[in-house]
């Protein structure tokens, strides 16, 4: 399928896995990250955080994220 | 990223790959910024993790800050954002109570002659079939589908 249309943003990010053959599969998947950061480049501060649990982690990261959800057109990224 | 894996198998780092980046490998391709990690909770294997990462990104003076006293003690998750600015790495003793490098099934994959350690799609889907984020459970969705796997675990 190698295109896909939808009416919408919303709609684009409702379906955000694309299946591809196991042979090229990082490549693509690099291609595909590479994209979003040419896309939507966020910035990120510097050095190391740690965490009392992966939750923890990751409500830090949504709150990051939320900083920078007016500018986002692909928020289902993590 | 290859450059990370590189320095990771060089230095010999006890890891699985997790989170969306396995799913890049296994062919479910969705956006991600970070590669999150589960490392064998051990000392010396986080000195291992200290070198790759200086190897990797030219000796960064914060890798210092990755102290093995707070993965194995009472961090064990440790966020490191590297001077290249564009992906962090999410690095994990255990997640919960369940989830270690003991614990999750992986493979090795090989991409540009380096070999990766991957958590099955299996173990993917036990990881994020009970979480709470949207976007967990929907990868937990498509791992499911694509791999026809049960709930039987």
């Amino acid at each position: 399928m190698p295109i896909q249309k939808f009416r919408s943003v919303e709609e684009m990010n409702a379906a955000p896995i694309r299946v591809v053959a196991a042979g090229n599969a990082f490549e693509r998947f690099a291609r595909h990250c590479g994209r979003f950061r040419l896309i939507y480049p966020r910035t990120y501060p510097r050095g190391v955080f740690r965490f009392r649990s992966f939750e923890e982690a990751q409500a830090a990261r949504e709150r990051h994220n939320v900083g920078l959800a007016d500018h986002s057109i692909f928020p289902n990224a993590d | 990223m290859l450059r990370a894996f590189r320095a990771f198998e060089s230095e010999g780092l006890e890891y699985v790959l997790i989170g969306a980046t396995a799913m890049g490998f296994h062919g479910l391709v969705r956006a991600t910024e970070d590669i999150d990690l589960l490392v064998r909770a051990s000392e010396q294997n986080i000195e291992r993790l200290r070198q790759a990462f200086r190897k990797a990104y030219a000796s960064d003076p914060h890798i210092d800050e990755i102290q093995s006293t707070d993965l194995l003690g009472d961090y064990p998750v440790v966020r490191y954002y590297p001077p290249s600015g564009d992906l962090f790495f999410d690095v994990m003793t255990r997640i919960g109570e369940v989830a270690s490098f003991d614990t999750v099934e992986a493979e090795v994959k090989e991409v540009e002659g380096i070999h990766v350690r991957v958590a099955t799609p299996e173990a993917l889907y036990l990881l994020k079939r009970d979480t709470v984020r949207p976007l967990d459970r929907s990868d937990a969705a498509a791992l499911r589908e694509r791999f026809n796997l049960k709930d039987n675990k």
